[in-house]
């Protein structure tokens, strides 16, 4: 699904040149559910970031889902963004003046589907997160918890192959965070890969695999159970 | 998309109420002074009789002295003398001539509630209806036999024929005016061409004034009217009428009707012969050629439209482009607390020509807005400019051309504004703002 080779990001200014990622190597398929966990200025959002075309890498080679990304123009790869990745973030980021279907509605919209194709998509997906009867609500009248959801239902409406999540739950409560963390194991049971930074040492034992990213480099994997209820049975446990 | 974009404006324009209704009126301000200003020069500056201007032709002769003269001079009026005016009616030259000059007469009605009353009107020949299109309420004009003749007939003004006899049809009723006794054998339908172009020259103005009467050229020479409007002498003229008419002032307005645009070529040669043979004759004193004006050749030569009037317009303009400015300050205001938005539809998908769309539509949907109260003020305005003058309220009204341009100016100048905050907002670093929400 997912594939870095040697891979560098390099970040200039007229003074001084960071490298946030070097030599970075990563491989992650299909259906697979991938933590990335690193202390603060390790490289973990810069991963994410140019694993979500957000930003273009320096060198080395990125192949997502059979397509090489290197030198794509801005609309082959916004085309691409829109078709096969999801996203979820920190802070929800849902754009507070739409509706919850409006919302929701925001990638279809750039993927060119037809209104009532749309419409179905996010019945779908909102009903699959929960919220199917708060369509017309603002995100200001929901909870944390909820307009995670309802980021997660804008992330599965176009039926991504694969969904990055930046500390989905790092702003909720225990409770909340589980809620989300189960819809995502269930997503992902339904055959979407899962590509999730995270600080919470919990939360990356339940994936089936920890990528631990220091200095700009992959310092660690740690392949877990195959599947994710053998991770779940393993909760309590902390990765290496 | 434009669908989708439209209505993303449209709630745009809900969010930052003050901000929105700011841009909107300094918009509304700057196309309003510019179209208000510019209503006027189109309707002056308009085409009266489009389908046959260019076949309308004034012959200007320059009958001038010497004394003072440097080649090259403009001539010292652009009306003809009545000699010349006799000589081309007589030409036959053209499908159809006529020679006009204004007179003033008292006129003595038959009913007895209304007193002598003075009236502005027009001595002309019968071609003048057919060549300048005068529409007929009753009646028609005279015939080549009353202009030979100098008969006493007249034809009114609807407004002049409706204070004389009612909404009765006066044809073959009698005026008297002028001491005599005037037989109406036609009436016009309210009749205002804007501008007055068969006569610039008078001194009721290019706007807003209506001829209250028409008598035969003929019947006035020989009535010994004078010249309503002005007259310009070089010399002393003599004592008389005929000395006055036989003299070399100029008074007259006249035009030719060429039968195709291509006739026009003929009447320039004739005319250059006419011209040489008067020379040859010793009555024209200067070597210049005459000159053959059409219709809006005409309007331009004599300046109908000001100087002033364009420096009004050059002026709104540039108080258009000031509130351009001020626009565009406002929408880098408006767009950059939009900058997360567009972080989340970048990462959504969106690409920066998307987001280009997206935000140029939603500058459009302001200048719309913006067109709508600009339009409101424009008629304002324009209200409060025809409250200066019964010419200025001729002219000073909104057609579908200036309503339609009112819409196009403001979104295009909203559109144009838009374009460094829009481009701006393309900018944004997704990433960045994605994390920093």
């Amino acid at each position: 699904m997912l594939r870095m080779t040697n891979l560098s990001k390099v970040y200039r200014t007229h003074m001084i040149e960071t490298h946030a990622l070097r030599g970075f190597e990563i491989h992650v398929n299909k259906g697979e559910f991938v933590t990335v966990t690193g202390p603060s200025g390790s490289g973990k959002t810069s991963f994410l970031n140019i694993a979500g075309l957000l930003e273009e890498f320096t060198e080395g080679e990125y192949i997502l889902d059979g397509v090489n990304v290197k030198g794509m123009d801005d609309n082959a790869r916004s085309r691409l963004r829109n078709e096969k990745l999801g996203f979820i973030f920190q802070g929800f980021n849902l754009i507070p003046d739409l509706s919850l279907f409006d919302n929701v509605d925001v990638p279809l919209r750039y993927r060119g589907f037809n209104a009532a194709e749309r419409k179905e998509r996010i019945e779908d997906a909102l009903a699959k997160v929960g919220l199917a009867s708060r369509m017309k609500h603002y995100p200001a009248e929901l909870s944390g918890g909820q307009q995670q959801r309802v980021a997660i239902a804008r992330a599965l409406a176009g039926s991504p192959k694969l969904l990055l999540a930046d500390e989905p739950t790092g702003n909720l409560d225990t409770q909340m965070a589980r809620g989300v963390m189960e819809l995502l194991e269930e997503i992902n049971a339904q055959g979407t890969t899962i590509l999730m930074v995270t600080h919470d040492p919990e939360l990356a034992v339940r994936s089936q695999r920890n990528v631990h990213i220091i200095d700009g480099q992959v310092s660690d994997l740690v392949r877990k159970s195959p599947t994710l209820f053998d991770a779940k049975a393993a909760a309590g446990t902390h990765a290496g | 998309m434009f669908q989708y974009y439209f209505m993303l404006g449209l709630r745009s324009l809900r969010r930052n109420p003050a901000l929105t209704a700011l841009m909107v009126l300094t918009l509304a301000i700057g196309v309003a002074a510019s179209v208000s200003t510019l209503t006027i020069l189109h309707v002056m500056s308009g085409n009266p009789i489009p389908h046959k201007s260019d076949r309308l032709l004034v012959p200007l002769i320059d009958v001038g002295p010497l004394l003072d003269y440097t080649p090259g001079d403009a001539p010292e009026d652009v009306q003809m003398t009545y000699t010349d005016a006799r000589n081309l009616l007589k030409s036959g030259q053209g499908e159809r001539r006529t020679a006009i000059y204004g007179i003033a007469a008292a006129v003595e009605p038959a009913r007895k509630d209304i007193g002598v009353f003075s009236a502005q009107g027009l001595a002309a020949t019968a071609d003048f209806f057919a060549m300048f299109e005068a529409p007929f309420l009753h009646g028609q004009a005279w015939g080549e036999a009353e202009d030979a003749s100098g008969a006493q007939v007249v034809v009114l003004g609807r407004a002049m024929a409706e204070k004389l006899f009612g909404q009765t049809n006066p044809v073959g009723q009698r005026v008297t005016m002028m001491g005599g006794s005037y037989q109406v054998v036609g009436v016009l339908e309210k009749w205002i061409p804007i501008p007055r172009y068969y006569r610039l020259i008078s001194g009721l103005g290019s706007f807003g004034t209506e001829d209250e009467y028409m008598i035969p050229f003929q019947a006035a020479i020989n009535g010994k009217n004078q010249n309503n409007g002005n007259t310009n002498c070089t010399a002393n003229s003599g004592a008389g009428y005929q000395a006055f008419i036989d003299s070399e002032c100029t008074w007259i307005q006249f035009w030719f009707e060429a039968k195709s645009s291509a006739e026009r070529a003929t009447l320039q040669t004739y005319m250059d012969g006419y011209v040489a043979e008067q020379r040859k004759l010793g009555r024209l004193k200067r070597n210049v050629a005459p000159k053959l004006f059409d219709v809006m050749e005409w309007m331009e030569y004599n300046k109908v439209i000001g100087n002033d009037s364009k420096l009004s317009a050059w002026l709104a303009f540039a108080f258009l482009l000031l509130c351009l400015v001020n626009a565009i300050g406002l929408l880098l205001a408006k767009f950059s607390v939009r900058a997360a938005e567009v972080g989340i539809r970048r990462a959504l998908g969106a690409s920066q020509r998307e987001i280009f769309r997206q935000f140029l539509i939603e500058t459009a949907v302001v200048g719309l807005a913006g067109g709508v109260l600009g339009l409101l003020l424009t008629f304002g305005a324009l209200a409060l400019i025809a409250m200066q003058s019964k010419q200025m309220a001729i002219v000073a009204h909104m057609d579908w051309v200036m309503l339609t341009f009112t819409f196009i100016l403001s979104v295009a100048a909203a559109m144009l504004a838009g374009l460094l905050p829009t481009w701006r907002a393309c900018q944004v670093t997704p990433a960045m703002q994605l994390k920093s929400q």
